[in-house]
């Protein structure tokens, strides 16, 4: 009996991994919903003053969840190391709805389309240098580059051509009372979960395509937004952010080239507020005009159309960038940096970059080395970079 | 004075669209010609990044890519739609 038993049992299982083989890959249907890990990483080599250390970088994946063919999920994880320690953070993580062809509406935290570096350019295998441009890194940016909040965004064709905008609602930025450190009194912090006014901050961007092979992007942004918390003294303090942005991208068939040209120029300006600052034990009441700007320019060629195998897969990159945060604060600071490359291409979405940089700093911070008379203090720093980055 | 500024920047931009909608009026006949899957493949994506190899993602990977890369770049369904085709038929 349980010879029987046990027999039927092997036919039943025969049969069943006949049918299962005998299935064609075809037969298996995908679903509506998808979902895919991709993002980046790079790490690498740098020399800057007397230090010369290999860095890991930073690794971030992207999840992408696509619900059906409306609804869609992105987040982003960036893993770094920072000494010892091994830091996480939520680049964004939101969730967009098409509405239809001109409209998407957008929920949760979202990179701002505030200029173009930090929504689009700024992960490591599309950046063509090793290093951000002054005031564009995510961390004490010159302006916002991620918050949460709602929006839409879309494009709308104009004959031919077309505009792309995007208009969002966010928590917006904080502004720092100086109460626990007198000396950041007039800063502002970015990216905040929790709001510390029910003010929400407004803005949006505006892209125009002059030509009709969309080469020539130019962009204009804006934010308006309460930075002072409610129910103090700063509560009516506001802040207004602005940037331009240019993109040019074209095949220069007399050079067998394509060139590159991005740009940016970033201005915030805060109202002027009463902060108390202590100075030699002696408080005083400081004002100064709350105004910072950067911008950075940079230019890329790249012999792609050449038949040598190497050197269709080499670019040149040059990038100027320069920052100047408010004057008479207590952090005011200039800086400027020059930086030139040359990467190689492995292959679409894989590089080595290696590149120079002078950056001359200039601060009102006295452990710089240098101070001129003025009570400022200078420091030039170079380095040589040495980075890979792959994305995925 | 940056109020200004943006004011400014503002009536620079408000212009240049103007001019931008007008100049449509009086398009180039290349540009009256519908463009293909692979023109908008390679304008597009360039605005970012190289544009990437066809066979690179399977065709599925294509149309996730493709939602994704439709709310990051402003891309409206039909070009979408448009380069995701192009992308599977020659990957």
């Amino acid at each position: 009996m349980k010879l029987i038993q046990f027999s039927i049992l092997v036919i039943l299982g025969l049969q069943t991994t006949y049918y299962l083989s005998a299935q064609n890959y075809n037969d298996l249907k995908p679903g509506d919903s998808k979902f895919m890990l991709r993002g980046y990483a790079h790490a690498g080599l740098e020399s800057s003053g007397d230090d010369l250390s290999f860095v890991g970088g930073s690794f971030n994946p992207i999840f992408l969840w696509q619900q059906n063919e409306r609804l869609i999920f992105e987040g982003e994880l960036e893993i770094s190391a920072n000494g010892e320690e091994t830091e996480i953070e939520l680049e964004y993580a939101n969730i967009s709805y098409m509405v239809n062809q001109y409209i998407t509406l957008r929920l949760g935290k979202f990179l701002l389309p505030y200029g173009i570096f930090s929504e689009r350019l700024h992960p490591a295998w599309i950046n063509k240098l090793s290093t951000m441009p002054l005031g564009f890194g995510h961390h004490d940016p010159i302006g916002p580059t991620a918050d949460y909040g709602v929006e839409i965004r879309g494009a709308l064709p104009i004959q031919y051509r077309r505009i792309i905008y995007s208009i969002y609602a966010t928590n917006g930025p904080a502004l720092n009372n100086g109460m626990e450190n007198s000396q950041e009194a007039g800063l502002l912090h970015y990216t905040r979960i929790s709001d510390n006014n029910r003010n929400k901050a407004i803005g949006g961007r505006l892209g125009i395509f002059p030509f009709t092979d969309s080469s020539l992007e130019l962009g204009l942004s804006g934010q308006y937004a309460q930075v002072g918390e409610d129910d103090t003294e700063f509560e009516e303090v506001r802040g207004m952010f602005s940037a331009v942005d240019i993109s040019f991208i074209r095949s220069i068939p007399l050079l067998k080239s394509v060139i590159d040209i991005r740009g940016q120029y970033n201005s915030v300006f805060v109202d002027e507020a009463e902060y108390d600052q202590e100075l030699d034990e002696h408080d005083e009441i400081h004002q100064f005009e709350n105004l910072s700007s950067t911008y950075f320019g940079q230019v890329s060629i790249r012999p792609a159309y050449i038949n040598t195998p190497i050197l269709k897969q080499i670019e040149f990159v040059g990038r100027y960038s320069k920052l100047q945060t408010a004057e008479e604060s207590p952090w005011g600071s200039e800086a400027s940096q020059i930086a030139v490359g040359i990467n190689y291409w492995l292959d679409w979405r894989s590089v080595l970059k290696f590149s120079y940089q002078i950056n001359n700093i200039e601060s009102t911070d006295e452990d710089l080395h240098g101070d001129d008379d003025d009570g400022h203090a200078s420091e030039s720093i170079n380095g040589f970079y040495l980075h890979w980055a792959i994305g995925f | 004075m940056k109020i200004n500024l943006l004011i400014k920047l503002t009536t620079i931009m408000i212009f240049l669209i103007g001019l931008f909608a007008m100049s449509g009026c009086a398009t180039s006949s290349d540009a009256m010609v519908e463009k293909s899957g692979a023109q908008l493949w390679g304008e597009n994506c360039a605005r970012c990044h190289n544009a990437p190899s066809p066979s690179a993602f399977g065709d599925d990977e294509w149309e996730t890519i493709g939602s994704h890369m439709r709310v990051r770049a402003n891309i409206n369904n039909s070009d979408m739609e448009k380069i995701v085709n192009f992308l599977q038929m020659a990957n």
